[in-house]
């Protein structure tokens, strides 16, 4: 049997170099439904909300709220469903 | 019909792609060029057009106009705004060539954005009580905020999607609104991009914050209209040790609130390219059918 895929959650074009990353919504080892809203980040004048790549578990967070963030970055990895 | 495809045939060359300026004076120039010059394009490409097609064979028959909805409110306190502005942003969401825009301003108080801090905010809390200013975080982006009467208050709820916009650029754009208003009232703004924001003659008149939900934006920017200055002493509004100005203080013309409100929404439609404007009056959450209790204003 295959093992589930893990997909990355990366940070979306935004026209901004300067990206930060806000908050977490979710916790490691929640379930997610695709689109489900997984963090939040911070350009200057917005913030925009980054939705989950897949439906199934979040399995690793790697940035913390003030990080400075580049676009493609991985923030977190989630484990698709079977 | 016709002579719809044929204006939209004579329509500038094809834009270059959409990217992010990344100087200042890139950064200008792109505030210059409104984003309903590449919404024609864009929506162009969408019908499948070419330039080289031949006439009458490039653009179909028919060419759904896109509508700006736009409710010009009275004082909207935050939870009735929220309320309102969730709702537009799901309906938006669903029907993404729409959009929407609440223009409005708040009862007294302060919002301090995901930039903001509370050490932006002069006063204690038992000073704050008395003189009955709320301070509340909220989910956007910008600093802090003192809310008075004499602002406007302009949310535009649009699919960044649909208009081919980054959040960066739709900041960009917002900012460039706001330099357009300013110049009707003969001032020349200043465009803040670190902060989000417009000055004139140094100090902060504009504020933008925007939260991006779906791909759906909300928040928006604040004018200071001809709000009473001196409390904007304590407050440090977007962390500018400088207090805000008002369009009442720094422009020489007549500056009139139900003027700013028309032209903020007749500004974005344009900007964004809206081909369709219907105006509201009133809240539409208490009416089941609020669309029939309205008149649009057709443009």
């Amino acid at each position: 049997m295959n093992e589930p895929r893990q997909i990355p959650i990366a940070v979306p074009e935004l026209g901004s170099a300067a990206i930060r990353f806000s908050l977490w919504h979710v916790e490691v080892g929640e379930h997610l439904t695709e689109g489900d809203r997984v963090a939040e980040l911070l350009i200057p004048g917005a913030i925009v909300d980054v939705s989950a790549p897949t439906s199934g578990t979040l399995i690793d967070r790697m940035a913390h709220p003030d990080d400075p963030l580049a676009v493609h970055q991985v923030i977190g990895i989630v484990r698709e469903d079977y | 019909m016709a002579g719809r495809a044929k204006l939209i045939s004579r329509r500038s060359p094809v834009l270059g792609p959409l990217r992010p300026p990344e100087g200042p004076a890139e950064r200008s120039r792109a505030s210059l060029r409104p984003a309903d010059e590449v919404m024609r394009h864009v929506r162009a490409e969408d019908r499948g057009s070419t330039e080289n097609a031949p006439p009458g064979e490039a653009f179909p028959d028919y060419v759904p106009a896109r509508g700006l909805t736009a409710y010009l409110l009275g004082r909207l306190d935050f939870e009735t705004l929220n309320a309102l502005q969730r709702r537009l942003i799901y309906e938006v969401s669903g029907d993404r060539d729409r959009g929407a825009v609440i223009v409005c301003d708040h009862p007294v108080g302060i919002t301090i954005g995901r930039e903001g801090s509370a050490a932006h905010v002069r006063p204690s809390a038992e000073q704050l009580a008395l003189r009955g200013w709320p301070v509340r975080w909220v989910a956007r982006g910008g600093g802090t905020m003192l809310h008075l009467p004499g602002q406007v208050t302009c949310y535009p709820i649009v699919a960044l999607d649909a208009l081919r916009l980054t959040a960066g650029r739709f900041v960009q754009e917002l900012l460039a609104l706001a330099v357009d208003l300013l110049g009707e009232f003969g001032l020349t703004g200043t465009p803040d991009y670190e902060r989000p924001g417009v000055r004139v003659a140094g100090r902060r008149l504009v504020h933008v914050g925007v939260a991006i939900r779906r791909g759906v934006t909300g928040f928006g920017l604040i004018v200071n209209v001809d709000p009473d200055l001196a409390p904007f002493w304590d407050v440090r509004c977007d962390g500018d040790p400088m207090p805000m100005t008002s369009l009442a203080r720094e422009s020489p013309h007549r500056v009139r609130r139900t003027t700013v409100r028309q032209r903020l929404v007749e500004l974005l439609a344009h900007r964004f390219g809206f081909d369709r404007l219907s105006v509201f009056h009133n809240d539409p959450a208490p009416l089941s059918q609020s669309r029939h209790h309205a008149l649009p204003h057709g443009s």
